[in-house]
C-alpha cells in the first residue's frame, strides 16, 4: 500500500474527473456521450466518498457510494428509454435535433 | 382517533415505520395501481387507477392528521416527521390531489389510457414528501433522484409527441447534471466535517470545531461543498443561472405534469432548502446571505423579463414561476420565525393559484386540443364568462393584487424581509412585482378583447360555454366502457379542482390568520430559528 498518496490527491483527481465530466456534458452533442459524461461526474463523487471515508475511518461514505451506484443504474435505464423514444421521433440522438422548444 | 401513544411506545410498530407512514401509504397505493393493472382492460384500469390514486391521497392525509401532533425520528435519524413536515406534506398532497383531478380529463381527451400514470404521480408525490422529511445527505440525494426520475418519465409521457420527448430529454440531462453537483458538494462537506447527517454538520459548524488532524484546509473544503450543494438545490428550485430546464420541460410536458412540477417539486425543493439552510447555511460562515441576495434579485428580474416576451401560455407561466421562486427565496433570506413562516404561507398560496391557472389552461386546451398560444385566448372571456373570470382571478393572484392569496403571501414575505433589514431587496422585489403585473394583465386584456381576427375555436364547442355559465355544471359522466369523458360537458373533476383552488385562493387572501398560525407553528420544529 502506497502511504504517500494523500487524501488531498484523491480529491484532486476526483475534482479533475468531475470537471472533465461537466465539460463533456456541456460540449458533446451525442446523448449517449452526454450520459457517459454524467456517469463520470457521478463516479468522481464516488471516488471522493471512498477516499474520504477510508481516510476518516468512517463507513457512511461507503454506504453513500453504493446508493449512488444504484441510482446511476436506474438513471441509465430511464435515459435509454428516453433516447429510444427520441430516436424514433427524430431519427438521431444528437442534441442538435432537440430544437423544438426554444426561448 | 387511534391511541397513537400506545402504538408509539409499543413494540409492534417500529418507530421508523411510523415516521414514514404518510409516504408509505402512497407507495403502497402506487403498487396497488400497478397490480390492479393486470386484471382489467386498459380503459377500465385508467378509471380504477384514478380512483385508487385519490383514495391513496386521502389515506395519506388521514395518517398525516393522526400523526400530526407527534415528532418521530426514524431510520437512525435520517428521516424525521415533525410539525414542519405536516405543513409541507399538506401542501404537497394538495398539489398531488389537484394534479390527479386534472389528469383524468386531460388524458381521456387525448385517448391516452395508461393506468401506470397515476402510480407514477403517487410515487413522485411520496418522493417529494420523503425529500422534505430527510435529515441526511444520503436521504436528500436519494429522494431528489426518486422524485426526478418519476418526473422525467411523466414529462415524456405523451408518446409520439416530439415536444414531450424532447422536454423529457432536456430535463433528464440537466436534472442529472444538477444531482451530480449536489453529490460532489456532499463529498466536500463530508471531507470537511466527517458527517452526512444535517444535525451533526450543524453541530460541527456551530462549534467551529475544525480539528487539526486533517491534512487540508477544512474551511475551504466546507465553502466548496456548500457552494456545490447550493448549485444542486438551486437547479431544483429553478433559480436564475440554473433555470434553463424549467421553461422547456414545463412547456413540453403534459399540462397536469407541468402543474405537478410547478407546485409539488418546487415546494419539495424549497422545503429541503429551508431545512438545509436553517441547519447549515444559517451561520453565514461564508457570506452566503450575499450570494442568495444576488440570486434572488437575478431570479426575479430575469423571470419577469423573460415572461414578458413569451407568446406561449405554458412558457409564460414557467418563467413567471421562476420569478415566483425569487420572491419565495426572499422569505428564506429574511429568515427567522417570520421569514420562514411567510415562505411556507407563500408556498401554500402558490399551490392553489398555480394549480387553478393550470386547471383552466387544461379546460381551454381541451377545447382546441393543441394551442396554448396566447393569441388563441382572445375573446375567450366572453365565450366562457365564468372560466374567464376564474382565470383572471388566478392571474391577479399570481400578480399579487389585494384580496387574493398571492397578495397575502407577498405581504408576509416582504414584511419579514423588512423586519430583517433588507430594504433594498424588498424595494427591488416590489418594483419587480409591479412589473410582473403587466404580463399577467396582458392575458386578461387579451381574453376580454375580441380581435378582428376570428378566434380559432371550433363552433361546435360553443355550447360548452353553457356549463361554466350556469354553474350547475353539466356533470361529466364517465363512460364506463371507453373511459372517455362525454364531449361538450365540462368535466366534473376539473370543475372541482378549479372550485377548490378558487375557494382557497380567496380564503387565504381574506382570512390568512389560521393558515399563517399553522405555518408559524410548523416553523418551531426547525433548529436555529
Amino acid at each position: 500500500m502506497n502511504v504517500n498518496v494523500n487524501v488531498n490527491d484523491y480529491l484532486a483527481v476526483a475534482s479533475i474527473i468531475f470537471c472533465i465530466g461537466a465539460l463533456g456534458v456541456l460540449i458533446r452533442k451525442n446523448l449517449i456521450t452526454i450520459f457517459l459524461s454524467l456517469e463520470l461526474m457521478f463516479n468522481a463523487a464516488n471516488l471522493g466518498f471512498v477516499a474520504v471515508s477510508e481516510y476518516l475511518n468512517l463507513i457512511s461514505g461507503d454506504i453513500f457510494v453504493i446508493f449512488i451506484m444504484v441510482v446511476a443504474a436506474a438513471e441509465a435505464a430511464i435515459l435509454l428509454g428516453i433516447a429510444i423514444a427520441f430516436y424514433r421521433e427524430k431519427g438521431a440522438i444528437s442534441m442538435d435535433k432537440a430544437n423544438e422548444l426554444k426561448f | 382517533m387511534l391511541d397513537l401513544a400506545q402504538i408509539y411506545n409499543g413494540y409492534y410498530f417500529e418507530k421508523s415505520l411510523l415516521s414514514i407512514m404518510p409516504e408509505a401509504v402512497l407507495i403502497v397505493f402506487a403498487f396497488l395501481i400497478l397490480l390492479a393493472g393486470l386484471f382489467n382492460s386498459p380503459s377500465k384500469n385508467s378509471l380504477n387507477s384514478y380512483y385508487l390514486a385519490l383514495i391513496g391521497i386521502a389515506f395519506s392525509f388521514l395518517y398525516l392528521f393522526m400523526l400530526s401532533d407527534h415528532t418521530i425520528k426514524g431510520f437512525y435519524g435520517s428521516i424525521i416527521f415533525d410539525k414542519f413536515d405536516v405543513f409541507l406534506f399538506t401542501a404537497i398532497l394538495l398539489s398531488g390531489f389537484l394534479t390527479i383531478l386534472m389528469s383524468k380529463n386531460y388524458f381521456d381527451t387525448r385517448s391516452v389510457l395508461m393506468p401506470e400514470y397515476y402510480s407514477l404521480v403517487l410515487f413522485s408525490v411520496s418522493a417529494m414528501m420523503l425529500l422534505v422529511a430527510s435529515l441526511n445527505l444520503i436521504m436528500i440525494f436519494l429522494s431528489i433522484e426518486f422524485m426526478s426520475i418519476c418526473a422525467y418519465i411523466l414529462t415524456g409521457y405523451l408518446k409520439g409527441e416530439s415536444r414531450s420527448t424532447e422536454a423529457a430529454m432536456k430535463y433528464f440531462v440537466l436534472g442529472t447534471f444538477a444531482s451530480a453537483f449536489l453529490l460532489f458538494g456532499a463529498v466536500f462537506i463530508y471531507a470537511a466535517t466527517g458527517h452526512l447527517s444535517l444535525y451533526k454538520i450543524h453541530n460541527f459548524i456551530f462549534k467551529q470545531n475544525y480539528k487539526v488532524h486533517y491534512a487540508y484546509n477544512l474551511h475551504t473544503f466546507l465553502a466548496i461543498g456548500l457552494i456545490l450543494l447550493l448549485v444542486g438545490l438551486a437547479f431544483k428550485m429553478s433559480l436564475f443561472p440554473f433555470h434553463a430546464w424549467t421553461p422547456d420541460s414545463y412547456d413540453g410536458a403534459p399540462t397536469p405534469v407541468t402543474n405537478l412540477m410547478a407546485t409539488g417539486i418546487k415546494i419539495a425543493a424549497f422545503g429541503v432548502f429551508i431545512r438545509v439552510f436553517t441547519s447549515i447555511y444559517h451561520f453565514d460562515v461564508f457570506n452566503f446571505y450575499n450570494i442568495l441576495w444576488i440570486l434572488a434579485i437575478l431570479t426575479m428580474t430575469f423571470g419577469n423579463f423573460a415572461a414578458l416576451l413569451q407568446t406561449d401560455l405554458k412558457r409564460l407561466i414557467a418563467y413567471s414561476s421562476i420569478a415566483q421562486a425569487g420572491y419565495i427565496l426572499i422569505g428564506v433570506i429574511a429568515g427567522g420565525y417570520y421569514g420562514i413562516s411567510g415562505t411556507l404561507f407563500y408556498l401554500l398560496a402558490y399551490v392553489f393559484m398555480t394549480a387553478g391557472a393550470f386547471a383552466i389552461i387544461i379546460m381551454f386546451e381541451n377545447l382546441n386540443l393543441t394551442s396554448v398560444d396566447i393569441k388563441s385566448y382572445s375573446g375567450l372571456g366572453y365565450k366562457y364568462p365564468l372560466a374567464g373570470a376564474a382565470f383572471s382571478f388566478f392571474l391577479l393572484s399570481l400578480a399579487g393584487i389585494p384580496v387574493t392569496s398571492g397578495f397575502m403571501g407577498k405581504f408576509f414575505v416582504f414584511s419579514a424581509a423588512i423586519k430583517s433589514g433588507y430594504y433594498w431587496l424588498v424595494f427591488i422585489a416590489l418594483l419587480n412585482s409591479a412589473f410582473a403585473a403587466y404580463y399577467y394583465i396582458k392575458i386578461i386584456v387579451k381574453m376580454y378583447m375580441i380581435d378582428d381576427e376570428q378566434p380559432n375555436i371550433p363552433n361546435n364547442y360553443n355550447n360548452m360555454a353553457a356549463a361554466p355559465t350556469n354553474g350547475t355544471g353539466a356533470r361529466a359522466s364517465a363512460n364506463g366502457e371507453t373511459g372517455l369523458v362525454k364531449e361538450k360537458a365540462v368535466p366534473s373533476a376539473l370543475l372541482i379542482a378549479v372550485i377548490i383552488c378558487l375557494i382557497f385562493t380567496l380564503i387565504l387572501g381574506i382570512f390568512p390568520q389560521p393558515f399563517i398560525s399553522f405555518a408559524s407553528k410548523s416553523v418551531t420544529s426547525l433548529w436555529s430559528i
